[in-house]
């Protein structure tokens, strides 16, 4: 089960304050990188959701962004729905296709799982790349972001939409903490440790993971449309299988069923790539020694490191400690 | 909030200013990693190239700052605004995927940065959605196919069956020839459109063609497919009876090796061939030779002719955004390609097309030129462009 | 349309072809899997390693040296990720596998990039496999014949091991139960480690069979790596009827999908790998209940 901790706390008010540093602060393209920073820290919240506390490593979470991005701008620019009803419409789709994913995966396990989500993206894909009303592989275009003058905000300008897809990045993580400090959270954390002890205890066990998918389809879908709104361009690369195994990657880098360290993980993903990539054009051979080394140095990512280095200091609670509490309870 | 957002944004325009006043900053946005990087490579080296040749002759100095577009379009939507905002670019080229120009398309048209597309065909891009500030100097889908169809019809070939991936261009392509095929008088007696870098057997494919009772088989593909599609060509022996037409791209010198003997006899259609009799040309392959060791592409010379517009419309006196992008629909000169100039009603290349068949020589296998087909201009197709300003 | 039967023999022939071609694929990714419960998204990237390997080697020596030294130097490149990698990531969980491969091929894609450049290469048909041969009435490339045959002798030859040889036992015991196996006295360690070796060694041999029908690209591993995934999980995991009957399915719904139904031919296959795990969440053959 979730929990905050001082440490926690003290790395979520870091990347919080170095965020709004790096909105007030920053040039055109150091914008650019905190948006893509924030954007993709709502997907790997959400897919944190599934994989680090219900064991269910989805390969179809880029493929449920694009499709986000894909609704956001269907219903914003086909259907004619104002962006902030296409943003809710475009969340409650994909939270439904995620919802129906879960359930039909729900009885597969380990690279099972994998497969079969791996199999539903790729799916989407196929579809949206071949339906002409979407555009094919040259994508569309024309998706405007949410109109918030009223309020004296203008999202074209990068700084106001950096601050607003953080103040996303904020609601999104606080949706994740209730949800899994829910009982339906705490139903999922029973599940990823014995499946037979809570379907013992009477538990729907598909229910509750079709469920838990589904909110994390919320916020992936929230996040695609945000993407949407950032590129204000569509195409189908958004869903292709290797976004999913990418945002994989991020979580894993910070640090699993953590929820803060998928946060560190989306800052120091982007930040390396765009430094490797202007470097060489062979970065992605550098972060794949990275994700190996992270992988084989069994820490729990960049964040379960500190947190299992400097957590275990006296002035805050250990992780193991914290860890303990529900399986005593 | 907003107070500060204006600050910035003010800050930032007190240095939009040039250093000196005869330095052009000069964008690329190409893909170096991912499927397209030997595209965006010869592009670079046909770019680098051009500059030195006819950058010192237009009075002033460039800079040239490249990005990797990765062909992703977030990633080269976030490099462009980069080169517009912050690295303050007087003119931004290159551009390999139609996606990735796509998705550019808004943001250089409202910062009104002049643009030069070097390479990405989609038809749109000098059609419905062309922009007084995009101007392309190398080709449009349906630019290098409509002239092979009435060709390939006065060639007797009365029936023909298409084949290309399932993708935007490939639809372009096809459609373009379509028209000037059934314009002539012929006839499509099947198309198929294969799932896009996702098929790895064409056989079944090749089947149908054979199966359609159709003269000749025309085609595009490009880059890896068009290699396994060549050889898996040849190796059903359909070459023989069913002979095989396509857009050029299918043996471009950059791949012609790969496929071996089996592209031999195989015609087709391109707005470049590095075989071209003239002396401009002939001064290009060697010079290009000389520096990278290879032979020019299609893609080196939409490279090369992109920086030598460039320098062009600096020579004309322009310097600034504003006038580098209205010198550059004016730009005209004869290149490698032959005589080339820009369309006023799309901004779209006018370039004759060349039909080439793929022979083998003593040392590997050259273009033979067949024939040149008369430039032409696309139709305006949608778009609506405001007269150039002299 | 198409009634006569010369062409839909020809396409049968097509699906075998392409069937074959994935088995030799996806033997070594699922026996790999069964026996060590390793998950290798690394096994695309081997394979374009193989493919690479062989048009090297066939400039210089011609296309046999490649084809029999191709395997050899892929079998060698997984003994050092066995080694180096492998060994010590086999009792951790699908995820942590997953994602150290899938940097494994981030790694094996740049270095192929580095070594042989972005531009695709090719290797010639052998000169004794050029031309067509007439078979049941239609003429038919000769290379694809020998896919096609060679396919099926590395079946045979499999199911042979597997079946009536002591090794086969032991690799079936292993696959069972391994912990009981290495009570019985059989040295699973080593047992593992060949294995692996012969998966690679085929991942390598079938690069250097489909270089000649395909172009040797850098990203040819991602590409060829969701149509195996899709064979071993149809065919269910670990099991050799089970490779052989996903290459199957695989080879025949995307053939005929592209003769009877073009537009729908890459949905197809996702639909029904969708609904396999629906009805069979273990594949059609699994190794285990």
């Amino acid at each position: 089960m979730f929990r905050h901790t001082t440490f926690r706390y003290l790395v979520l008010a870091i990347l919080g304050a170095g965020a709004l540093f790096q909105a007030f602060s920053a040039g055109y393209f150091g914008l650019e990188v905190l948006i893509e920073i924030l954007i993709l820290a709502i997907l790997v919240l959400a897919l944190d959701m599934v994989a680090g506390f219900g064991g269910m490593v989805s390969l179809c979470h880029g493929a449920l962004m694009g499709l986000g991005a894909y609704a956001y701008a269907m219903l914003s620019s086909i259907v004619g729905l104002p962006p902030l009803a296409a943003l809710v419409g475009a969340m409650a789709i994909v939270g439904a296709l995620a919802w129906i994913i879960g359930a039909i995966c729900a009885r597969s396990h380990g690279i099972y799982f994998i497969m079969a989500t791996l199999a539903f993206g790729q799916m989407a894909y196929s579809y949206i790349f071949q339906t002409p009303i979407f555009g094919g592989d040259d994508g569309m275009g024309g998706i405007t972001r949410p109109d918030l003058s009223a309020i004296g905000i203008d999202l074209n300008d990068s700084r106001s939409f950096a601050l607003f897809c953080l103040a996303g990045l904020v609601l999104a993580y606080l949706a994740a903490v209730a949800v899994l400090r829910s009982g339906l959270g705490r139903s999922l954390c029973g599940i990823h440790h014995s499946e037979e002890r809570m379907r013992a205890l009477g538990l729907t066990v598909w229910r509750v993971k079709a469920d838990i998918f589904g909110l994390s389809g919320l916020i992936t879908g929230f996040a695609g449309a945000l993407a949407a709104m950032h590129v204000m361009y569509i195409s189908p690369g958004l869903l292709d299988w290797t976004v999913s195994g990418e945002a994989l990657v991020v979580v894993i880098l910070g640090g699993l069923g953590t929820l803060v360290g998928p946060l560190v993980g989306a800052v120091a993903f982007v930040i390396l790539k765009h430094e490797l990539s202007a470097v060489t054009p062979y970065w992605h051979l550098v972060v794949g020694v990275v994700l190996i080394v992270v992988v084989l140095s069994r820490a729990n990512g960049i964040f379960g490191w500190l947190e299992a280095r400097i957590g275990a200091r006296r002035i805050f609670p250990t992780h193991a400690a914290v860890k303990k509490v529900p399986n005593d309870a | 909030m907003n107070r500060f957002a204006l600050a910035a944004v003010g800050l930032a325009t007190t240095f939009a200013q040039p250093v000196s006043a005869d330095d052009v900053k000069v964008g690329l946005l190409l893909p170096f990693s991912g499927v397209y990087a030997s595209l965006g490579n010869d592009i670079e080296a046909g770019f680098r190239l051009g500059l030195e040749e006819f950058g010192a002759d237009s009075g002033a100095t460039f800079e040239v700052i490249s990005e990797d577009t990765e062909v992703k379009p977030p990633v080269a939507l976030a490099k462009a605004k980069k080169l517009i905002l912050q690295d303050q670019v007087d003119v931004m080229a290159g551009i390999v995927s139609s996606g990735v120009l796509g998705a550019l398309r808004d943001v250089v048209h409202a910062a009104e940065v002049p643009l030069i597309v070097a390479n990405a065909g989609n038809d749109d891009a000098t059609g419905k959605a062309c922009s007084p500030w995009i101007t392309r100097l190398s080709f449009s889908n349906q630019q290098v196919n409509r002239p092979m169809g009435s060709w390939l019809h006065e060639q007797g070939v009365q029936k023909v069956f298409t084949l290309a991936p399932d993708y935007a261009a490939g639809h372009q392509m096809i459609d373009g020839f379509v028209q000037g095929f059934t314009d002539a008088g012929g006839e499509i007696v099947g198309q198929e459109y294969t799932p896009f870098r996702k098929t790895q057997d064409f056989g079944p494919y090749l089947a149908k063609a054979k199966a359609s009772g159709a003269d000749a088989v025309y085609v595009f593909y490009a880059g890896g497919e068009a290699i396994s599609f060549v050889k898996q060509y040849d190796s059903f022996g359909l070459k023989a009876d069913l002979p095989l037409y396509g857009a050029g791209f299918l043996t471009s010198p950059l791949y012609v090796n790969a496929e071996g003997p089996a592209a031999v006899g195989i015609v087709a259609a391109l707005h470049y061939v590095p075989t071209i009799d003239s002396d401009v040309n002939r001064a290009f392959v060697s010079a290009f030779e000389e520096k990278t060791g290879r032979i020019p592409s299609e893609y080196a010379v939409h490279g090369y002719d992109t920086a030598r517009a460039v320098a062009e419309a600096v020579k004309a006196g322009a310097m600034d955004r504003a006038s580098l992008g209205n010198a550059l629909r004016q730009v005209s000169f004869e290149g490698p390609r032959g005589q080339l100039s820009i369309d006023p009603a799309t901004n779209n290349l006018i370039q004759p097309i060349y039909v080439y068949e793929t022979v083998a020589a003593d040392d590997g296998l050259t273009q033979k030129v067949l024939a040149q087909l008369p430039a032409s201009a696309d139709p305006a197709n949608g778009c609506m462009l405001s007269a150039v300003v002299n | 349309m198409n009634a006569d039967v010369g062409f839909w023999i020809l396409q049968s022939l097509n699906a075998l072809q392409l069937s074959m071609l994935l088995f030799l694929l996806s033997i070594g990714l699922t026996v790999i899997f069964g026996l060590m419960h390793f998950v290798n998204l690394a096994h695309g990237s081997l394979y374009a390693v193989g493919a690479y390997v062989a048009a090297a080697i066939a400039t210089g020596w011609g296309y046999w040296a490649g084809f029999f030294l191709a395997p050899v130097a892929v079998a060698a490149t997984g003994i050092v990720l066995y080694l180096g990698l492998i060994r010590k990531m086999r009792r951790s969980g699908p995820m942590a596998q997953v994602l150290v491969t899938f940097g494994l091929i981030f790694v094996l894609l740049d270095l192929t990039r580095i070594l042989w450049g972005d531009l695709p290469l090719a290797i010639e048909t052998p000169a004794l496999l050029q031309g067509r041969i007439n078979i049941l009435g239609i003429d038919y490339p000769a290379y694809r014949l020998f896919v096609i045959v060679l396919g099926l002798a590395i079946f045979a030859a499999l199911a042979f091991i597997l079946g009536r040889t002591q090794v086969g036992a032991m690799i079936r015991a292993g696959v069972d139960n391994d912990a009981m196996a290495a009570c019985l006295g059989i040295n699973v360690e080593r047992l593992f480690f060949t294995v692996f070796c012969i998966g690679c060694a085929l991942a390598g041999l079938a690069g250097a069979v489909a270089a000649p029908l395909l172009s040797v690209a850098p990203d040819m591993g991602l590409q060829i790596l969701i149509p195996t995934l899709i064979v071993i999980v149809i065919g269910g995991l670990g099991s050799l009827k089970g490779a052989i009957a996903g290459s199957l399915i695989y080879g025949i719904v995307q053939t005929f999908g592209a003769v009877i139904a073009p537009q729908m031919a890459s949905v197809l296959i996702y639909a029904l790998l969708a609904a396999v795990l629906v009805i069979r969440p273990m594949g059609l053959f699994p190794t285990k209940g």
